[in-house]
């Protein structure tokens, strides 16, 4: 017999012993899948959402300048570009106004932008983001896909400002339904209307973007800033990109503690149920050793045993874990990812699946369990013929 | 029909099944690059610094441009306690 005839009847027998205690097997498989599809669920999520930050935010403003009191963000004053009108390598300096509504019919916050288009980088295609209008005018605003829905729709749209007078605005587009994950809670309008929401005097504005002329410079312009403007923020790209790296990452209080939990679980499930030889298995395996099976063949019979069942489990954890991901945009992480939010973005996620990410989630959920049912494999195989028949 | 052969069969529809998924991976990757110029274009021009994911708080909404202790800054002594501030990873400090 053959090496590759003698593994294929090993695996026969294996796949029939599975078989024989199916409800015990298909109920690790079960638990096992869930734990693969948690943990590959949870890596495609936060990869997929990384990389769209790491893609769309490469075009973030260069630097950011915020004033800062009291380890609180406050406006800024505008007549700060004329401090920085002396630093080399600036091109440009534009105050954006922007905050929050808050909409106390529906409890949901809406992130209000005041910025004029024509001063910003690429401003002028800005209207290719508009599904259908165009950009706003004075006393019009263009609005995200969830805060129209918000807002009922309506072509004018009134808004309170902080003394409770009323803002009326004419709704003249909305954004394409592409762009759901950069400005579904918007709403975009010219800066003296945001100012005149926020009743911002004319002189403040809420952040200032600085264009520079070589990204190379960027950290030290970033520096010559922060040294001419004590009291202020200087945020990079880079900082912004390296923000969401950390939001998402895999040391997040959630993930460390839910998942690892779950995977601890698993293996002391699987250790028990691997462990806890039944009379029947001992009376199996005892008549394998009286019709002439060795202890490596009883070893052998429960390796396969176990890869049958972790190659099972991991294939159908993973694939179904795409399926969470890419089609129901991770509809069983929602609720935590978007917490209390009344506007939930649609997000369309494209989870890449890579060698080194499959590799990561076998490594941390097949191995433990291989390792986990080696040691009842062999305690198993051990058993003395005479005294598994008696 | 041998058992080994039903299990192969088996694993090699779910195969299968990956193999069509790895198809829907390209045509929703290619989608996305389709759209990237006109995100990259709101994002330019608007100047925006985050992604809207979360919307219940504002260190939520726009970590980036938020204070690394916003969550806890709302009255001294407060504790985090919106759901979506979980997902902040440790200062890199302390990492």
């Amino acid at each position: 017999m053959n090496g590759l005839s003698r593994q294929l009847n090993v695996i026969d027998y294996s796949l029939s012993s599975l078989w024989r205690r199916r409800f015990k097997s298909i109920s690790v498989m079960v638990v096992f899948a869930a734990v693969i599809f948690l943990l590959a669920s949870f890596q495609m999520t936060t990869k997929a959402l990384t990389q769209a930050a790491s893609r769309l935010l490469v075009m973030a403003p260069e630097i950011t300048i915020q004033k800062m009191r009291a380890g609180r963000q406050e406006p800024i004053p505008v007549a700060y570009q004329k401090q920085l009108a002396g630093i080399f390598g600036i091109r440009r300096i534009t105050p954006r106004v922007w905050g929050y509504y808050f909409n106390e019919t529906h409890a949901a916050n809406l992130t209000v932008i005041g910025v004029d288009p024509r001063l910003m980088p690429l401003g002028e295609k800005l209207a290719s983001a508009i599904d259908t209008g165009r950009l706003p005018g004075d006393h019009e605003v263009v609005l995200g896909q969830g805060a129209e829905e918000l807002l009922g729709g309506n072509r004018i749209i009134s808004l309170f400002r902080p003394d409770l007078s009323l803002k009326p605005l004419t709704v003249v587009g909305r954004f394409r339904p592409a762009t759901d994950l950069l400005t579904y809670d918007t709403l975009f309008l010219p800066p003296d209307d945001a100012r005149d929401l926020f009743l911002l005097p004319p002189e403040l504005a809420t952040d200032l973007c600085v264009t520079v002329a070589n990204p190379s410079e960027v950290d030290t312009i970033a520096k010559k800033i922060a040294a001419l403007l004590p009291g202020t923020r200087v945020l990079t790209r880079g900082q912004i990109e390296k923000t969401y790296h950390a939001v998402f990452g895999w040391r997040s209080g959630f993930a460390s503690v839910c998942l690892l939990t779950a995977l601890t679980s698993f293996i002391i499930f699987a250790w028990d149920k691997a462990s806890g030889l039944t009379p029947e298995e001992r009376r199996e395996i005892g008549i394998l050793k009286i019709v002439g099976w060795q202890t490596a063949d009883v070893i052998l019979l429960r390796f396969w045993e176990g890869v049958i069942v972790a190659l099972l489990s991991f294939v159908a954890g993973y694939t179904l874990a795409y399926v969470h991901v890419a089609f129901f945009d991770a509809g069983l992480f929602r609720p935590i990812m978007l917490g209390w939010s009344v506007l939930h973005p649609r997000l369309r996620l494209s989870p890449g699946v890579e060698l080194s990410d499959v590799l990561l989630v076998l490594c941390l959920t097949v191995v433990p369990y291989l390792a986990a049912t080696v040691v009842p494999a062999w305690r198993a195989a051990i058993i003395r013929a005479d005294s598994a028949l008696n | 029909m041998r058992p080994a052969v039903i299990f192969m069969l088996l694993v090699g529809a779910l195969l299968l099944a990956d193999g069509l998924l790895a198809l829907h991976q390209r045509a929703r990757r290619a989608e996305n690059d389709a759209e990237a110029g006109v995100l990259r274009v709101t994002v330019s021009g608007l100047g925006l610094t985050d992604l809207c994911l979360a919307t219940e708080a504002r260190y939520t909404r726009h970590p980036a441009v938020s204070d690394p202790m916003a969550p806890f800054m709302d009255h001294p002594g407060a504790l985090e306690h919106f759901p979506t501030g979980s997902f902040w990873a440790r200062p890199e400090a302390w990492r």
